[in-house]
């Protein structure tokens, strides 16, 4: 339609609505194409029939998504899931936040030095840094060595467990968190904070009650996008957690691969895409109540 | 990765195209297991095939699992970019119901006569075309002597030291098969209770569940001292890495694992694909895999000689438990619920 009247009209008689359209009209349909008809097909997927062999068959019906809902393992998967993503959401801001407040404040050379260290991390892979913390956290490791140093017996097991997974992911969704936050700090502005500590609240009075809530809408955000990226992620624990922690990203990765169940791995992806939706809606109202 | 060599064979399969008659030559697309398996089935049974067949030009399009060539498969299943595929027996078996393949008898392929009656499953297209075994693994600098029993990964001196791929990996579901018959469990496909008891006792020793990206890694370098993995893939390691990882058969036993070689139903060179299935099960090719990459051969007429011969399961077919890997994969979903709620605890 859209297009249509780009054709035949003077571009100038385009409404402000027409702009706009015309605007998105190709990321519209570059999604359509690259996400929208994919998840339609994977909706398909969990329909289709599964025999025992991995065979799919010609039928469609509603046993996998019987079976996996009546399945308290599926229950288990989600609250694992969405456990394990919370936790790491919270250790990634806890540890980015000062990060982020220091290069806020910083400025020059300095401030782009700090950049460059923040974002460096993002240009190798999460596979080439999870291989970096099994080398730290082994039981020869960095760790276990300075812990035995410091003469602890038999220091604790870092990974192939959930410690692991957590410890990772929480450093390589980082860099993610000090950009969000960043992009967040804009509303941030100096003058204020000046302006409470000279009517006399204390340092910590003006954190808490200057500086983050400017800082809320930031914080969300980062909030969204890491735990988005940690319950979807799949290298990382399936590497770090040596086969004992069950998350739903690397159950669907075993039933796709392993036990060759696609309609099942279809509807568990289609279970973590309703997490997402749940969590975009908390995000909105969250963000309409910093507003 | 997949799709630059999709377009790869897509370009030799067009450049082969217009080449056309002048050539007269065939190109023969064979889909089978990336690294090690691509580089060793290249030098024993493809470049020998294509010497003695001059006008078949044969393109190895590689996957690092048989799952991820049953993907492909499906996808092309109107139409097929491949013609001849090796995957693992319980994969062929979902490809067989599905229509992707041509059922391989005498009729079509001379040499499935000499076959071992195990390497022909009824209900599959295609025959084996190689056997491996699970093999006890360990590390030759902290395991002085070839341990005699899979229970001695149990043993204290190898807490933490113990890499297993667990179930539904069927390295780890082949321990609990054997572990079970060992114990006095006689239907694996009724229970494994007995099998989950031993390797539950094997448990707390175990670092990881998930080597990756495989179980060999982590026992040449120490990590590990133990380790259950395939012969094959345990006998190249060992010559790799100058033979820092040895591998043995226990007394318990061992399984099979086989892989099959189908024909892919509607495929572009049906006829190369023929003569080729053919020689891969023909005593030569499968000699000079054998003697290569130390899988068991699955043609009976195969004479190994020399080191492969110590270094296969041909000397020890009477310790080779037989599984039915069909009829297993109903019950998969059901040892790998017990498997969570029984043997991880144990491992925490």
């Amino acid at each position: 339609m859209t297009s249509l009247t780009l054709c035949h009209a003077e571009p100038r008689r385009l409404g402000p609505l027409g702009t706009a359209s015309a605007l998105l009209l190709p990321i519209a349909v570059v999604n359509a194409i690259g996400f929208l008809w994919p998840v339609v097909n994977l909706l398909k997927m969990s329909f289709r029939e599964a025999q025992a062999s991995g065979a799919l068959g010609a039928g469609y019906n509603l046993d996998t998504w019987t079976n996996a809902l009546t399945d308290s393992f599926t229950l288990e998967l989600i609250t694992n899931s969405v456990g394990v993503s919370l936790l790491i959401t919270v250790l990634t801001l806890i540890a980015s936040y000062p990060i982020a407040l220091y290069l806020h404040r910083s400025t020059g050379t300095w401030r782009t030095v700090l950049m460059v260290l923040v974002v460096a991390p993002l240009l190798t892979s999460a596979v080439v840094r999870t291989y970096g913390w099994i080398a730290i956290l082994s039981d020869r490791g960095l760790v276990a060595n300075a812990l035995m140093a410091l003469g602890m017996a038999e220091p604790p097991r870092l990974m192939f467990n959930l410690t692991g997974v957590v410890i990772g992911l929480t450093e390589i969704l980082m860099p993610y968190m000090i950009l969000a936050l960043l992009s967040g700090f804009g509303r941030l502005d100096p003058r204020l904070e000046e302006a409470a500590l000279t009517l006399g609240a204390s340092p910590l009075k003006t954190f808490w009650r200057v500086v983050l809530p400017l800082t809320a809408p930031g914080m969300a955000l980062g909030g969204l996008l890491c735990f988005v990226l940690a319950i979807s992620s799949f290298v990382t624990p399936k590497l770090l957690g040596g086969g004992r922690v069950f998350l739903l990203a690397t159950e669907i990765y075993d039933q796709a691969i392993v036990t060759l169940n696609w309609p099942l791995a279809a509807a568990l992806s289609m279970i973590v895409l309703v997490v997402f939706g749940i969590s975009l809606t908390l995000y909105a109202r969250a963000l309409r109540r910093i507003a | 990765m997949n799709a630059a060599h999709k377009f790869g064979t897509l370009c030799l399969l067009a450049a082969g195209l217009m080449a056309g008659p002048a050539a007269a030559e065939t190109n023969l697309t064979v889909m089978a297991y990336s690294g090690l398996f691509q580089e060793r089935y290249t030098k024993a049974v493809l470049e020998p095939f294509m010497k003695a067949h001059p006008d078949i030009k044969v393109t190895f399009f590689p996957l690092p699992s048989s799952a991820a060539m049953l993907g492909n498969l499906r996808a092309q299943k109107a139409a097929p970019q491949a013609d001849v595929v090796i995957m693992d027996v319980s994969v062929s078996k979902a490809g067989t119901d599905e229509g992707l393949f041509t059922k391989i008898d005498e009729t079509n392929i001379p040499n499935v006569k000499d076959l071992y009656p195990n390497a022909r499953i009824p209900s599959v297209a295609g025959v084996g075309v190689t056997f491996d075994n699970l093999v006890l693994l360990y590390n030759a600098e902290q395991v002085k002597e070839a341990p005699k029993s899979w229970m001695e990964m149990a043993k204290a001196p190898y807490k933490g030291k113990v890499v297993i791929p667990g179930v539904p990996d069927i390295q780890g579901l082949g321990l609990v098969l054997i572990l079970n018959k060992a114990n006095g469990g006689t239907d694996y496909l009724a229970n494994v209770d007995k099998g989950l008891a031993a390797v539950a006792e094997i448990a707390p020793n175990v670092q990881t569940w998930e080597p990756k990206p495989e179980v060999y890694a982590p026992i040449i370098t120490g990590q590990a001292a133990l380790g259950v993995g395939y012969n094959a893939r345990a006998q190249v390691n060992s010559e790799q890495s100058g033979g820092k990882i040895k591998a043995t058969i226990p007394q318990e036993g061992t399984i099979f694992q086989i892989n099959t070689i189908n024909l892919v139903a509607g495929a572009p060179a049906a006829e190369a694909a023929k003569t080729f299935v053919n020689y891969a099960l023909s005593p030569e090719a499968q000699k000079s895999f054998t003697e290569t990459m130390f899988y068991a051969p699955t043609n009976s007429k195969a004479e190994i000689t020399g080191a492969a011969l110590d270094r296969t399961a041909v000397k020890n077919l009477d310790k080779v438990m037989a599984v039915d890997w069909i009829a297993l994969a109903q019950v998969r979903d059901k040892i790998a619920e017990q498997w969570r709620r029984r043997v991880l605890p144990a491992s925490r």
